[in-house]
């Protein structure tokens, strides 16, 4: 199964992606978040903008990510995140973030990124580092966003960042509940 | 290039600030090198007023057993290379490369977003740091950044 999402991954990357320069990309969100922390002087706060504005992009990526891709339903909370891994990520980013510390019910998983596009050449400011700032929180908004649109709630957070000086860079995504389609009062 | 003996590389930004001075031979003290960046910040910009093209400035001065090689991009941050002069002539091909890895190593700090070009103030970053100091040591060039291919001088 992981087989067949990592070629659909690929050759989409391949050939329905547009690409721009990697270098304007990663300068663009750098400003972003400097501006950000110019703004808002309050490291914790521009986790929580970052958040809401990856939350927005999500919304509207999963509509790109679905025309694109054309995959059908996941069957389960495992293949969700082997098609966020390998489909998703590398749609939009070109890395395939592994998939990891699955929950023993399947609720929970970790992506573990080995490479971030967003934060080449980055060093944050001592000061991020002591108040517990994520700088690509913006992934977490998006994660939450795009799979709130395709009924799940899931709550995603950065556990650990090489930005910070730990030695991986890992995400946490956990499955809060299913949305379910509420029947409106009054029909049967 | 195993010849080279580097004793300073200095860096001065676009007001004639100075943004980094990292010392290599134990011999001479800092203050010294602060005064020769100085200095040269008036030969660089009236050598690169006479000589268009080429951001390699070639030899400034000597003064003792040093000898000076200066590098100014167009956006007027100049870099400075001290050796001590060895018994073999110094080829421009290895000095170009060596300025080449300084403006690397810059540009890839530049590109970090926490860091005001325009402060005055002078660079303090880890990373910066070891890449001066392997260039300045003659190691290898560390890997890992992705801007390492500055276009070589015509």
């Amino acid at each position: 199964m992981a087989k067949q999402y990592k070629t659909i991954g690929e050759e989409i990357w391949r050939n329905k992606v547009e690409k721009i320069n990697a270098e304007l990309f990663t300068l663009t969100y750098g400003s972003i978040v400097a501006q950000l922390v110019k703004d808002y002087e309050d490291f914790t706060e521009v986790n929580k903008q970052l958040e809401k504005m990856g939350y927005n992009i999500g919304t509207r990526l999963i509509e790109d990510f679905l025309a694109r891709s054309g995959v059908g339903r996941c069957q389960d909370f495992r293949e969700t995140a082997e098609m966020v891994s390998k489909i998703g990520f590398k749609m939009f980013l070109n890395i395939t973030p592994a998939v990891t510390n699955i929950s023993p019910d399947g609720r929970e998983f970790s992506l573990v990124l080995d490479e971030n596009p967003l934060a080449e050449c980055v060093e944050l400011p001592d000061q991020a580092v002591l108040d517990e700032f994520w700088y690509s929180n913006i992934l977490c908004g998006v994660l939450r966003g795009s799979l709130e649109m395709v009924q799940m709630q899931v709550d995603a957070f950065f556990v650990t960042d090489t930005l910070r000086g730990d030695d991986i860079t890992e995400i946490r995504v956990k499955l809060i509940r299913y949305l379910e389609e509420e029947v409106p009062a009054g029909e049967d | 290039m195993a010849n080279i003996n580097i004793s300073c590389i200095a860096i001065i930004g676009k007001q004639n600030n100075p943004l980094y001075i990292k010392n290599f031979s134990p011999s001479h003290p800092d203050l010294k090198y602060h005064y020769i960046a100085h200095t040269s910040c008036d030969v660089m910009e009236e050598r690169a007023s006479m000589k268009a093209q080429d951001m390699y400035l070639g030899v400034l001065f000597s003064m003792e057993d040093l000898s000076v090689y200066g590098y100014m991009t167009n956006t007027k941050i100049k870099f400075i290379t001290v050796l001590t002069v060895p018994d073999v002539i110094i080829k421009d091909l290895d000095m170009k490369n060596i300025f080449r890895r300084i403006h690397s190593a810059y540009v890839n700090h530049a590109s970090n977003p926490f860091y005001e070009i325009d402060s005055q103030k002078m660079i303090k970053s880890k990373k910066f740091e070891q890449e001066i100091d392997a260039i300045g040591r003659g190691r290898a060039h560390e890997g890992g950044n992705r801007n390492s291919q500055i276009a070589p001088a015509p």
